[in-house]
């Protein structure tokens, strides 16, 4: 392995996209396949010229497209390599056949999903919808707030994948635009620091393709008779114990972030001003930073705003979630997505199942906004407010809210 | 293990002249007597010739009729040797063979037959015509069966399928340092990959997707390559898998000049799920999803040719095979093992399917045999050095009546499909040729303009 370079700045000003790639550089993988999509791409032109450049010592691969980027890198990790890629929208709905496999495989790979919304009608911009719609796929998925986040996620992100109480895959979500393309000052880590945080890799003890353990991957498995359909429901139930340890192994593994590295994120939900709380609205990714301006200005005004983000979104910080809402009469939750047939966005699903879990009853509305690039101002989130607050006396809105659709 | 060779005889070369009767004659009597020779040529019934000699068969009807055991097949050599201290000169064995192997001789006294003369028959070196050839495939098959056989025994493959002596002979040959992938289809329908926790196979062995075989190969092979460690990649994948619905990972693949060595296995269908139609799927085919009826007469289209389109790549080696050339197809695998160690290899194994194609289990050899002989199949090999290269002759081919009345799936076609099948093929063979006289020049691309 080559060393980073010796004269290796502290701080570089970067966008989300290059954060994410320099937190694979720290994280010295094995592998990266990539092919370029909008808006992921300078990811992957970052990481072709730390590669060309010797800062990245990793077998690169540069696909034909998404369906192979995925195969290259399973085939990879089950030989033992630390694997990386990333995608956006098309680009994961393409590689979608081996991607819902990557969790049965129980391959520890980490991928950055810079979110973008999905065909049709034509766009190229961001929004949660590609995300959203694999997240019953058995992958955990993370969503990051701001660009130093995205760094420091996807080095937590090996961690936490490589666990062995987890041995999942690990998408590391960042917003299209906002995050891909927003530049900030980033803090890197010591190299030596994450060598140390994050070991060697450990991707193939439980299934390997290694002539010096011979063992047939993946046979049929399942079936109406014999031993099948007991094994299959012991691979399904290990799939669902490995995903809820996960929750565990992220708080775990950000306090060990924050310990070594002096510097942390909320490991699943953050609360914001929500103890003396009357109502909150839950938000997820880059939108956050607006709403909790909105919430700062409600709170000048005398009203008793608070402000739920999700980080951790799969596995479904359940309890987490319960807690912080429980501290509350009313939510209205932001949604970059929809989910079609609820109408309704995925994460106001999640938080109408959280609600069934508590006693008292607390108010939701779902409210969706920010699709394909549209901005979510602190103009949108006050009125996402006024409405939740208006819940807290007469009956929730029966349809969602949709931000946008008075943009002018 | 015994061996097996025999002496092959070229009827289209034989000119008559009796070197081949001298020379036996004079080594094993010292006289130059037709007569006293073991191998005879006599005139034929359509103005050519016939060969009578010992074919030193697997299970000799001479050894069996023999009531004094004067005659056994070695376990070593594998000739059928005659014993002078135990026969009893009852010329049954003269009898009990059906080629006029083993025949009196009236100046010895008894019944004479070949001996391979040691293994560098007399009659073939002085064959000027090229018309007989002393055949040591059986030699090839000992030297495999002296290797490791890398799957277990009762694969669940259907009667007379070929493709268990494809997979055992390819495994042999590549050895234990390989990672094998067998995407959905035939393969691992036969238990390679296994079911409920067991596997059929000894080295690592793993289903890929029907879609990505050379992705999750190339990903193999780079890591072990990164670690210093020289595994070979290997696919073992049908034609569906490789020419439709995979066929982007394998361009892929081969254009990035990925180290693996990918046998398609072209059993020209879907065979495996109920003989669905694929790309490879030749004109004219009955397939369960190009059925035969008022408005369609099988596939309306002609098979992509997939190993043309590999050598479009300029695949480190590309090659065409046949289980009826055993021993051509062992010397494509042998360097396409090699050319897997720098480059991408390739090689096409047409694979007749005794379910699918609808003949009788025992024909399957004899069916890919006349997909050779009828140039349906052309034999050759490619390398960016040398360019394409026949290692049979496409010359003088049968008519492909002959295989297209084998075969079941051909069996409702008119005069006009068969006209037009013929038409094409000799397109076909006519491109490869274009192709092979440009030798070492051929950039394949180059045709295009």
């Amino acid at each position: 392995m080559s060393a980073l370079p010796q004269a290796r700045p502290q701080h570089v000003v970067c966008d989300g996209n290059e954060a994410a790639a320099w937190g694979v550089v720290l994280s010295r993988p094995d592998m990266v396949a990539v092919y370029p999509i909008t808006p992921q791409t300078s990811l992957v032109e970052a990481l072709a010229q730390f590669a060309a450049d010797g800062v990245l010592d990793a077998e690169m691969v540069a696909a034909e497209g998404e369906h192979s980027v995925l195969s290259v890198l399973q085939g990879a990790c089950l030989a033992g390599a630390r694997t990386y890629t990333a995608t956006s929208g098309p680009g994961l709905a393409f590689m979608f056949e081996p991607y819902i496999r990557t969790p049965g495989l129980r391959l520890p790979m980490v991928m950055s999903l810079v979110t973008r919304d999905t065909l049709s009608p034509q766009c190229v911009w961001g929004g949660h919808q590609d995300a959203m719609s694999v997240r019953e796929i058995g992958w955990i998925q993370m969503y990051c707030e701001t660009v130093q986040e995205i760094l420091d996620t996807v080095i937590m992100a090996f961690k936490i994948a490589e666990h062995r109480d987890v041995m999942l895959p690990v998408n590391v979500c960042h917003d299209g635009n906002y995050l891909s393309f927003g530049v900030c000052r980033v803090d890197l880590p010591e190299s030596s620091g994450v060598d140390a945080f994050l070991g060697q890799p450990d991707t193939n003890w439980h299934v390997a393709l290694d002539p010096d353990r011979p063992m047939g991957v993946d046979p049929l498995t399942g079936g109406g008779g014999g031993p099948g359909p007991a094994l299959f429901a012991r691979y399904r139930k290990g799939q669902c114990r490995g995903m809820q340890n996960a929750l565990g192994v992220i708080e775990d593994v950000h306090r060990g972030f924050r310990a070594r590295f002096g510097r942390g994120h909320a490991p699943l939900i953050e609360e914001y001003r929500l103890d003396d709380a009357e109502y909150a609205i839950v938000t997820i990714g880059s939108m956050t930073g607006a709403a909790k301006d909105a919430v700062d200005e409600a709170r000048r005004l005398g009203q008793r705003a608070g402000l739920i983000k999700v980080k951790t979104y799969r596995p479904f910080p359940l309890q987490a979630m319960a807690q912080a809402i429980a501290k509350v009469k009313a939510v209205g939750v932001v949604d970059r997505s929809v989910s079609f047939g609820w109408n309704c966005g995925p994460l106001h699903q999640d938080v109408l199942g959280t609600l069934a879990t508590l006693p008292q009853r607390v108010a939701a509305v779902s409210f969706i906004g920010g699709l394909a690039g549209a901005d979510l101002t602190p103009a949108h989130f006050a009125r996402a407010l006024q409405t939740t607050a208006q819940a807290l006396a007469g009956a929730p809105p029966l349809a969602p809210v949709w931000l946008n659709e008075d943009d002018r | 293990m015994a061996a097996y060779e025999t002496i092959a005889f070229d009827a289209a070369k034989c000119t008559g002249c009796g070197d081949c009767m001298s020379a036996c004659a004079q080594v094993k009597t010292g006289s130059f007597e037709h007569a006293s020779s073991r191998i005879q040529i006599l005139p034929s019934a359509n103005d050519g010739f016939e060969l009578a000699l010992c074919r030193q068969c697997g299970d000799p009807g001479c050894v069996s009729v023999c009531p004094a055991a004067a005659l056994e097949k070695d376990g070593t050599t594998g000739v059928v040797a005659w014993d002078g201290t135990k026969c009893v000169n009852c010329l049954l064995c003269t009898v009990g063979c059906t080629y006029a192997g083993i025949a009196f001789d009236a100046r010895a006294g008894h019944v004479t037959k070949c001996d391979l003369c040691g293994g560098d028959p007399a009659c073939v070196t002085a064959c000027s015509e090229g018309a007989l050839r002393h055949v040591r495939s059986a030699r090839i098959y000992s030297h495999y069966g002296e290797l490791e056989d890398l799957f277990v025994p009762g694969l669940s493959g259907c009667q007379g399928c070929n493709t268990e002596l494809l997979i055992r002979h390819v495994l042999r040959a590549v050895g234990p340092e390989t990672v094998v992938a067998a995407p959905p289809g035939c393969i691992p329908g036969m238990g390679t990959v296994g079911y409920n926790g067991k596997t059929g196979t000894k080295v690592p062995v793993f289903h890929p997707l029907l879609t990505n075989t050379a992705s999750m190969l190339a990903g193999v092979r780079r890591t072990y390559k990164r670690k210093g460690r020289d595994v070979t990649a290997l696919a073992l994948a049908g034609d569906g898998g490789t020419a439709d619905v995979g066929f982007q990972s394998l361009s892929g693949a081969a254009e990035r000049g990925e180290e693996i060595l990918y046998v398609c296995v072209d059993n020209e269908g879907y065979m495996n799920t109920g003989m669905q139609r694929s790309g490879c799927t030749p004109y004219g085919a009955w397939t369960s999803t190009t059925p035969v009826g008022e408005r369609s007469h099988g596939k309306a289209q002609e098979a992509k040719n997939l190993p043309l389109l590999m050598m479009m790549h300029r695949c480190a080696y590309v090659a065409t095979a046949s289980t009826a050339f055993m021993e051509d197809l062992y010397e494509k695998l042998a360097a396409a093992i090699e050319a897997a160690k720098h480059g991408f290899a390739y090689l096409h194994i047409y694979s007749p399917c005794t379910s699918g194609w609808r003949f009788p289990s025992q024909a399957n050899i004899e069916v890919a045999r006349k997909a050779v002989e009828t140039g349906f199949v052309a034999l050759w090999e490619y390398t960016p050095a040398s360019g394409l290269r026949f290692t049979r002759s496409v010359d003088d081919l049968r008519p492909v009546d002959e295989y297209l009345e084998a075969v079941g799936k051909y069996r409702h076609l008119d005069a006009a499909q068969v006209a037009h099948i013929q038409a094409h093929l000799k397109k076909d063979l006519g491109l490869l040729k274009e192709l092979s006289a440009r030798g070492a020049q051929a950039d394949p691309r180059a045709l295009a303009t």
